[in-house]
């Protein structure tokens, strides 16, 4: 009789797993929304490209073949991604293109500017959009699939689909700002003495102000727990609400005082991610007083 | 999660049920791959560029110089020095940030040459590195004697 009971007590265990695992599963892969925040992400990550990369990619910067091929694969790729001609296949298109110049363009031919964060961050995303349903709004691909519907005299599209893509997102945000923690998580870092170095590299050169040691070990502090706060909680509805304001002014502080290219302005972007989808399409409608995509689809069914 | 998981579309065709654990398992290696980067580095201590390790402003500031000069009076006791004035360089010159022990020590020759002959000048210097801060010149000798 005891095997019986500890058998009930293990289903009563792993029945509360299992039921998580189903709801993480139906998160992170099944769930179906608005595909409008995917399509805003799909237009500023495309600004963001040229934001970062249009000036050196100009065609009289490097006329080498190489370069020139590799210019005109941005230039076509990213202007494919801002109006949304197959969307989905440009984002593919520009995130390999990224990643060229990430890897090979950077590490192997020594562009070292394009070997940072920011640059794998955009090119990342790009790939990580294309696993969205990023073209059924604000685009291209909308405009022609409604004209074809009103030719067809048939319903527009949904604008809507799966959000994987959306989650494998904020799954790599997640990862990015918990690794980002962990690696400060030391005292060289916690002592204030890296956050005195980087600001004496960029503001006071060789002279240690007076009184920098303790706002400096204050503000190390106060970005490791940030950083681990916003790795853990900006999943999370309950959490979320307070981490926004707070991550999104660590990000502009960051863009403001230190040289990070695009790296804030894309975090800030994904951050569009984290939010349901459905409730990004119900303020932009109420917004522009026009429908939402949920409207839209409960006219078609 | 609570809000977004409430949108979900329920049962799902038998077709379609391929693609959802198609996408499970893609879903699965993508957030593998994106903690393996990190990982290998950060734990594991492997570094390659084929994996990103999100070891922010890990380099920033790595090398720098925080140095605080001295000179000794005529009449004995010392005062701060200003390399700036001493030197006749701009304040926001390539005299600003001191960069390596090799840059300390072109300084101080110039500031012992500027001051003079038999000049004391002792330097106090530490050198930012990836563990805090490494004392490199201390100020218990003149460095003009050096």
């Amino acid at each position: 009789m005891p095997a019986r009971t500890d058998a009930a007590a293990d289903w009563l265990a792993v029945r509360p797993t299992h039921a998580m695992a189903a709801r993480f599963v139906d998160w992170a892969v099944d769930t179906e929304g608005s595909s409008r925040s995917s399509a805003l992400i799909r237009i500023g990550l495309a600004m963001l490209f040229w934001s970062r990369w249009a000036g050196e990619l100009l065609l009289y910067r490097d006329q080498s073949p190489a370069g020139l091929f590799l210019a005109a694969n941005f230039f076509v790729a990213t202007m494919l991604l801002f109006v949304g001609y197959h969307s989905r296949v440009a984002a593919v298109w520009a995130g390999s293109v990224g990643l060229a110049m990430y890897y090979y363009f950077g590490f192997q031919l020594g562009r070292e500017p394009w070997t940072h964060h920011h640059a794998y961050l955009l090119a990342v995303a790009a790939l990580l959009i294309a696993l969205t349903p990023c073209g059924r709004s604000y685009s291209l691909d909308r405009y022609l699939a409604v004209a074809h519907a009103e030719r067809m005299g048939v319903p527009p599209p949904a604008e809507r689909g799966n959000l994987w893509g959306l989650r494998l997102i904020v799954a790599q945000l997640s990862v990015l700002y918990f690794f980002a923690a962990f690696d400060k998580s030391s005292h060289a870092f916690l002592s204030g003495a890296r956050i005195e170095q980087i600001f004496l590299w960029f503001y006071d050169g060789s002279d240690y102000p007076a009184g920098l040691a303790l706002p400096a070990t204050i503000v190390s502090f106060g970005v490791v727990g940030l950083e681990y706060g916003l790795a853990f909680g900006l999943p999370f509805r309950a959490t979320r609400r307070y981490l926004v304001l707070p991550g999104l002014a660590f990000h502009a502080i960051i863009y403001l005082t230190l040289p990070v290219y695009t790296f804030s302005a894309t975090m800030a972007l994904l951050y569009l991610a984290y939010f349901d989808a459905d409730a990004v399409d119900r303020v932009i409608a109420r917004l522009q007083g026009i429908g939402s995509a949920g409207i839209a689809r409960e006219e078609i069914s | 999660m609570a809000d977004i998981i409430s949108i979900g579309t329920g049962a799902e065709p038998a077709g379609r049920l391929s693609a959802g654990r198609l996408r499970l398992v893609a879903f699965t290696a993508i957030a593998a791959f994106m903690v393996a980067g990190p990982a290998a580095e950060q734990i594991f201590g492997v570094q390659t560029p084929w994996l990103r390790s999100w070891t922010m402003f890990s380099a920033i500031g790595l090398g720098v110089i925080d140095a605080s000069f001295e000179i000794r009076r005529p009449d004995g006791p010392l005062v701060p020095l200003d390399r700036f004035e001493l030197l006749g360089a701009p304040r926001n010159g390539r005299l600003k940030r001191i960069e390596s022990s090799e840059e300390l020590a072109s300084v101080i020759k110039r500031l012992c040459i500027a001051a003079g002959q038999g000049a004391d000048i002792r330097v106090r210097a530490r050198q930012g590195t990836r563990s805090g801060w490494q004392t490199i010149h201390t100020d218990a000798q003149n460095a003009c004697a050096d």
